[in-house]
């Protein structure tokens, strides 16, 4: 098959798309003239069933090892005629295609004009054939198992698809109960069912999976390898608590010497927790955790006579031992749902977020308002930083207040933060925390100010009219400023509906903080190498038609992590994530790519310049034995590169080749091409 | 004279498109018959981050009077970086061969999208109108051998 | 002026020493004003060394020049240091070097030269033509003193001084083991006077002065092999398939050989300057090297040879660069 080349060449007429402007008769004895060509043949059909067995028969008769097409676009019939050229008993990569129908018939009406251009791409292709090589499609495995990184709604949905189908999972959570920022919201817009309510039961049946293995309060270390065959290890943090022993009891959080002295973080803070705690009643799982940095025990050394918890636990579960544990795992595909934080209001200091007590982010006032939360659902004025007082008779009963202000856009469609988009969720969740207080507090003065509402989902824009039919008053106008004028709050804005400037007094104040990228994202990408869009979420690979996948194979997207989303949407795309997952697991083979770029590593200096600027981290620079001398070069991992080649253009030595897109396939065409 | 030479003269432009945006791009042109000038040959290539900035040159060499190197608009690269390295690499090469006296209307470089067919015949039209105006490039071509 | 006797005795030390191999540094030339390198392999050959401002080679080079002859059976390649002395632009050769991993940072030992210019021969060859005998050339204030013949001659420093110097912002090594005296602070900026006024004539004008200068081009490759830079094993004007420039002298390969050569160097060059130096037709490559150098600072904000940890220039890109030539 390496002898000499002998190429057969076919014209297609495409009925009159071609042959209406170019003339096949003359491309063809053109090409019959051409080196190495020992047939060329022009038929109506190329692609018809008789038009491949034209190229199958003469590959058998005249003992074709090149052929080339000239027809429509490869990117039409390439896949086609590939098959063509295995069926004829050839490597489906010895063909090559000239495109004389989207770029040339079509485009050109002067006959003569075109069938020039015809000739020129065919030669082209021609000399291009006469250097191209066999590949090889290789298959690689698919361990049937998929690791998904973040245990909110998005991963918890996915995780419990994949489970279902059959195929084992791995959830790792960083905290140490999954449910995400579902699990702090009270209801969910617009049709207002519990978010707990719908969520908790998933979690359980996380839980229970026989095929999902749950890590909790565990981070993802690191991750090597490629589709099908990735190689995970995790660090399970140590909980000092015996998870098989702990019966979730709760003794242990009520006897915690700092019971109520440290905020927790499910309640944003406005709740407090023990050192040793659950983060709500309903975490899964039902196990306590002891938070090391608070610990008396475990930070000062010291508890009292003997810790606290320890005493009470009649299971024994305390274990101060207890050390962080690395398990590793092998896994076929990828799921990233690591999820988002709320902006930090603090970056708009103008709106006094950490200075006055009663203004609060979107999220705090969820708990407030949350029959689980701290205050039992009661919307109060919070008084924050001060003690708790010992005797509860002792403390006044909250104020309640007859004013609650909300402003939109914190954080988003806000270039001065530098975070251009808009966060799709606040509009509504605002919408609904006004419904909620009405509902609670029904002589409430409810305002918003916002920039634009945007309604855009199902049931938005009706249930935006039903908040504005309940009495909240929006104002369209971007508040410049919050104050304190004696002990109620102002906010200063401008109406831009009337242009009319205004201080507009209330007791509360809500920001409506936008969704960002977490703060710790970089440690995923680190270790997936994953790409950020502008906005800094994570990059699918395509914003249209690959939108859960990233640029490498077998990584998915789902939820928050690769933009802002509402529940339904991050559902829908963790569905989509998992079944896109599904597919090489089901599989159990993916194909790898065959035009991948391969080193010459007699020639290779070791620069690294291709290793830098590899989109798909596929090349690395290892040692090897150069008569004698330990020299570094590159070396391509095949089933990691994409086959772009933009490694090829950066080789100074051209050590680095492209498969079917070499220097010496590409040279022969620009030559043939350039020549008038 | 000059000029009658000028409008008869037809220049021949080499084009490296890259498979995912511009090559379907121009394919669109093709679907939707939007019709331009012939003078364009096209090289496939995957990525334009695959073109190498001395096949401007080879070709130049060879007798092409342009260069035109497209691919996908930046943050559309099928393989997320290719274009950004091209529009470095080229930026640079175009700025250089000006520095020799070679007209950088003769290497050009466009983003077309797959959705871009009219685009195509846009680009294609102005690097053809800019070529035409700097005339034949006849500085360094090479001898055309025949062994 | 770096003292030579200590030059010499920080060579024997170094040279002393068990990780060390080979030392590289300058040594008297054989006639005229020159100096050339010099390889010391034993303490006993250190007091042929010397440092004036006639040591303009740029020793990075032989670093990775080094032939790596095959190792016989049973035997270890010689993996010793290599030390070797570099002037402050030499120096940014090694960074680069380091910077596309040519070696390890402890492969060698870098004798730091505080450089306060050296001359360009050519200009001294052409005031001086007849002087053959031994002669010496040191600096004295802001005069180069010239010794040969039994006469003493002092020329104003800028009157001998290689252009390089004139333009030169990184007298000090930036990288050394050994800095054999005080560093010296910057004394000239690049104002790229000299690519800028070429840049603005006419495409017909660059033209016709660049053919007259690529049609004198031999193709001797002395360009390349001189440039601390070009090191590949197997270089692509040497390969023949794909043969991507042939072999012929003609002005359309000469041409596509130039613009390879400074091509290859973009974001890469040091500006040491030696291609032109050892061009025995005078084409001017600094000023190829230069358009390259400059553009790279202004459109990427990069400079070679400065960061060990640098990104190759022309394998990262930040997404904003500049793009006003896209269609």
């Amino acid at each position: 098959m390496n002898g000499k080349p002998k190429i057969g060449v076919y014209v297609c007429h495409c009925g009159t798309n071609i042959a209406g402007t170019v003339n096949v008769e003359e491309v063809r004895d053109f090409a019959a003239s051409l080196p190495d060509v020992v047939v060329a043949r022009n038929y109506s059909y190329m692609c018809s069933d008789p038009g491949q067995a034209l190229i199958t028969e003469d590959i058998k008769n005249y003992g074709l090892n090149r052929v080339v097409v000239a027809s429509c676009s490869p990117r039409m019939h390439e896949p086609t005629f590939r098959k063509t050229l295995e069926s004829g008993g050839l490597n489906p990569f010895y063909l090559e295609m000239a495109n004389i129908r989207e770029q040339c018939s079509w485009v050109h009406e002067d006959p003569i004009a075109a069938t020039e251009k015809a000739k020129r791409l065919l030669e082209a292709a021609v000399v291009k054939a006469r250097n191209l090589e066999a590949l090889e499609q290789k298959e690689v495995d698919v361990e049937p198992s998929c690791l998904i990184i973040g245990g909110g709604i998005a991963g918890i949905q996915a995780a419990l698809d994949i489970a279902d189908a059959g195929f084992k999972v791995y959830l790792v959570e960083k905290s140490p109960t999954i449910g995400g920022h579902m699990a702090q919201l009270d209801k969910t817009f617009p049709t207002l069912d519990c978010s707990a309510c719908i969520l908790t039961p998933k979690m359980v049946d996380v839980a229970n999976h026989p095929n999902i293995e749950l890590m909790t309060y565990s981070q993802v270390e690191e991750i090597t390898g490629y589709i099908g065959n990735f190689n995970v290890k995790v660090r399970k943090k140590a909980r000092f608590v015996d998870m098989d022993k702990c019966t979730g009891c709760g003794d242990c959080a009520e006897a915690c010497r700092l019971a109520g002295r440290i905020p927790n973080e499910f309640d944003e803070g406005i709740g407090m927790r023990g050192a040793i705690y659950l983060p709500f009643p309903q975490a899964v799982p039902a196990k306590y955790t002891i938070d090391k940095e608070n610990c008396l025990f475990l930070a000062k050394g010291k508890c009292g006579e003997t810790p606290k918890c320890q005493e009470v636990c009649q299971a024994g579960a305390i274990n101060f031992e207890q050390q962080d544990e690395i398990v590793e795992f092998k896994v076929g595909t990828i799921i990233v749902a690591t999820g988002y934080d709320v902006f930090d209001a603090r970056k708009k200091p103008e709106y006094g977020y950490g200075i006055y007590d009663n203004v609060l982010t979107a999220l705090e006032f969820e708990r407030l308002v949350n029959a689980s939360g701290p205050t039992g659902g009661k919307i109060v004025m919070l008084e924050r930083g001060k003690k708790k007082k010992k005797k509860e008779e002792e403390a006044e009963a909250p104020k309640v207040p007859k004013s609650i202000t909300f402003i939109q856009c914190v954080g988003s469609r806000d270039k001065s933060v530098g975070n251009e988009y808009c966060s799709r969720v606040c509009c509504m969740y605002t919408a609904k925390l006004a419904h909620l207080v009405k509902d609670k507090i029904p002589d409430c003065e409810v305002t918003i100010f916002y920039m634009d509402v945007r309604a855009f989902g199902k049931g938005f824009e009706e249930f935006y009219d039903r908040v504005r039919r309940e009495g909240v008053r929006y104002i369209r106008g971007n508040p410049s400023e919050i104050f304190r004028r004696g002990d109620k709050l102002v906010v200063k804005a401008e109406d831009t509906l009337t242009a009319t400037p205004l201080e507009h007094e209330t007791d509360m104040v809500v920001l409506s903080v936008g969704l960002v990228p977490r703060s710790d994202n970089r440690e995923i990408i680190d270790i997936l190498k994953l790409s950020q869009s502008s906005d800094l979420f994570y990059l699918e690979a395509h914003p249209k038609l690959r939108p859960v996948d990233t640029a490498s194979d077998g990584i998915f997207l789902a939820g928050v992590c690769q933009g802002p989303k509402d529940i339904p949407d991050a559902v829908a795309q963790a569905k989509g994530a998992a079944s896109a997952a599904m597919i090489p697991m089901a599989k159990g083979k993916v194909k790898v790519e065959a035009q991948t770029s391969v080193v010459n590593e007699e020639t290779c200096r070791g620069c690294g310049f291709c290793v830098e600027l590899c989109p798909f981290t596929a090349i690395e620079l290892v040692e090897v034995n150069r008569q004698g001398w330990p020299v570094k070069v590159a070396r391509v991992n095949e089933a990691l590169c994409k086959g772009c080649g933009a490694c090829v253009a950066a080789c100074l030595s051209g050590s680095i080749q492209q498969r079917s897109f070499k220097d010496n396939q590409l040279l022969p065409q620009i030559k043939v091409l350039g020549v008038k | 004279m000059a000029e009658a030479t000028q409008t008869d003269f037809q220049p021949n432009i080499v084009a490296f498109l890259c498979n995912w945006c511009s090559y379907a791009g121009a394919d669109l042109a093709g679907t939707s018959r939007t019709q331009y000038p012939s003078n364009v040959r096209v090289i496939r290539v995957m990525c334009s981050g695959r073109v190498n900035p001395m096949f401007v040159v080879n070709a130049l060499q060879e007798g092409a009077d342009g260069v035109l190197v497209s691919g996908c608009h930046p943050g559309d690269c099928h393989y997320m970086q290719g274009n950004y390295y091209a529009r470095r690499r080229f930026k640079l090469m175009r700025n250089f061969l000006e520095y020799l006296g070679i007209e950088p209307e003769r290497v050009r470089m466009s983003w077309v999208s797959a959705s871009e067919g009219a685009k195509w015949k846009e680009v294609i039209e102005e690097v053809v109108e800019g070529v035409k105006a700097v005339g034949p490039m006849n500085k360094f071509q090479r001898r055309q051998l025949n062994w | 002026m770096v003292d030579v006797s200590k030059l010499r005795e920080t060579a024997r030390e170094i040279i002393s020493r068990e990780d060390v191999r080979e030392l590289i540094g300058y040594r008297a030339g054989t006639y005229g004003f020159r100096a050339r390198p010099a390889f010391v392999y034993d303490p006993g050959e250190v007091d042929q060394l010397i440092f004036n401002p006639a040591c303009v080679n740029n020793l990075a080079t032989y670093i990775t020049l080094e032939e790596k002859l095959p190792v016989p059976r049973g035997q270890e390649p010689d993996l010793r240091k290599v030390a070797v002395m570099v002037k402050g632009c030499d120096s940014r050769a090694l960074v680069q070097q380091m910077a596309e991993n040519a070696y390890e940072r402890d492969r060698i030992l870098v004798i730091g030269i505080p450089c306060t210019g050296v001359v360009d021969m050519d200009k001294v060859q052409a005031r001086f033509p007849d002087v053959l005998g031994p002669g010496e050339i040191s600096l004295e204030g802001d005069k180069f003193v010239l010794i040969f013949d039994g006469r003493r001659e002092e020329i104003p420093k800028e009157e001998l001084l290689a252009d390089k110097c004139k333009r030169c912002r990184f007298p000090t090594p930036l990288v050394y083991d050994v800095l054999l005296d005080e560093e010296v602070a910057p004394f000239a900026t690049d104002d790229y006077s000299d690519v800028e006024a070429l840049e603005s004539r006419s495409q017909d004008e660059k033209w016709a002065y660049w053919e007259e200068k690529f049609s004198r081009c031999i193709r001797c490759y002395s360009c390349r092999n001189v440039c601390p830079m070009c090191y590949c094993n197997d270089c692509i004007l040497d390969r023949l398939r794909p043969q991507w420039i042939r072999r012929s002298v003609d002005i359309s390969e000469n041409t596509a050989f130039h613009i390879a050569r400074a091509y290859h160097l973009a974001g890469r060059c040091i500006q040491c300057g030696e291609c032109q130096r050892v061009c025995p037709v005078e084409i001017p490559l600094m000023e190829l090297n230069r358009k390259l150098y400059k553009d790279v600072e202004e459109l990427y904000d990069f400079e070679p040879g400065v960061k060990v940890d640098a990104p190759p220039l022309l394998s990262s890109y930040r997404p904003d660069d500049p793009e006003d030539f896209i269609l």
